[in-house]
């Protein structure tokens, strides 16, 4: 199934290079990928994992790694971010 | 106010939601900026505009030729000076009425409670996270409202922490101390000028609300932007009954 996968501020290191101008990348995954396996797949430092977003509702600390991803879903990840 | 003052503020008088008692608000209140970088600029030139009766402005860095291309508060001729006196020197020019009271400094300790405690609204506007738990915790204590913003690249984030209310979560709610990793800085990652701008207005727009007692505040809601697409998501914002520093005992 596809997603999209989004991460923002200093989480868009961790795309590859081409999906840097929109910080956006289209992804081909397996029928019920977890969040967890997508921030293994990339591996993102779980300190920078901090808010979760799929479909732009925000998904519970407590239950976001489970959380199984559907056909067409966008996940987006935000690291904590202090700038200013 | 005087003739020249319902003159001046007369745009803001004539909203309904403000009028001529909204505006007295603001002409006697107190704010508190804290960093006067990217986000203290816009904040500090519109809460001066509108006639905030008190600005105190905090920071102890000094006006750098690479701070011009988005902290609009300070200008070419004042690389080098204090940004707590270049951003004084912008705004008496705006509004001669406001005063300004400059805090040369990184504010911490006991200073930062006096301070916090003087206040009627703080907006953090600082850029590193020990300052913003340091502020956090003194709005916390003194139960002051907190207008908290944060921006890097093209993406931005802001919300405010009603802490007047026992049952508003405050910023380690959502940043607990000690959990997040090493910031990144500006320096290093660069930032989109009028990102900055977009999320500084809006905690001027916040601040300005909770003074006047208009509209609903930002209470309990986290804004998200995406600067790239153009997008802003709303989380909303619970209060941490395990919170190291806003939970009861």
């Amino acid at each position: 199934m596809k997603i999209t996968l989004k991460l923002f501020a200093t989480l868009g290191d961790y795309l590859p290079e081409a999906a840097r101008q929109k910080n956006e990348l289209p992804l081909e995954v397996a029928p019920s990928t977890t969040v967890a396996e997508i921030i293994s797949r990339f591996n993102l430092p779980e300190k920078l994992v901090h808010l979760v977003l799929v479909n732009g509702a925000y998904v519970a600390h407590d239950s976001r790694l489970a959380h199984e991803l559907q056909e067409g879903d966008v996940l987006a990840i935000w690291p904590p971010i202090a700038g200013g | 106010m005087n003739d020249q003052q319902l003159l001046r503020y007369s745009r803001h008088i004539l909203l309904p939601q403000i009028g001529v008692e909204g505006q007295e608000k603001l002409l006697h209140a107190k704010a508190l900026v804290i960093g006067a970088g990217g986000l203290g600029s816009p904040v500090s030139l519109y809460l001066a505009a509108s006639g905030v009766g008190t600005l105190t402005i905090c920071d102890g860095d000094s006006v750098d030729l690479t701070n011009l291309q988005r902290q609009i508060v300070h200008r070419t001729e004042s690389v080098g000076a204090l940004k707590a006196e270049s951003a004084r020197e912008t705004l008496s020019h705006i509004n001669p009425e406001v005063k300004v009271v400059p805090i040369r400094e990184r504010v911490e300790g006991e200073r930062l409670h006096a301070l916090v405690a003087a206040a009627d609204v703080v907006i953090d506007a600082s850029d590193n996270f020990p300052t913003r738990h340091a502020i956090n915790r003194a709005c916390v204590r003194h139960r002051k409202p907190l207008v908290s913003g944060a921006g890097i690249r093209f993406d931005g984030q802001v919300s405010v922490f009603d802490l007047r209310d026992p049952e508003s979560p405050c910023y380690a709610c959502l940043f607990p101390e000690h959990g997040e990793a090493d910031d990144v800085r500006c320096a290093v990652m660069g930032v989109f000028a009028p990102l900055v701008g977009i999320i500084g207005c809006v905690q001027a727009a916040e601040a300005l609300k909770l003074i006047i007692g208009a509209g609903e505040p930002l209470a309990g809601r986290l804004l998200l932007l995406d600067g790239l697409a153009m997008e802003w998501r709303s989380v909303r914002l619970k209060k941490d009954p395990r919170c190291a520093v806003c939970a009861a005992p």
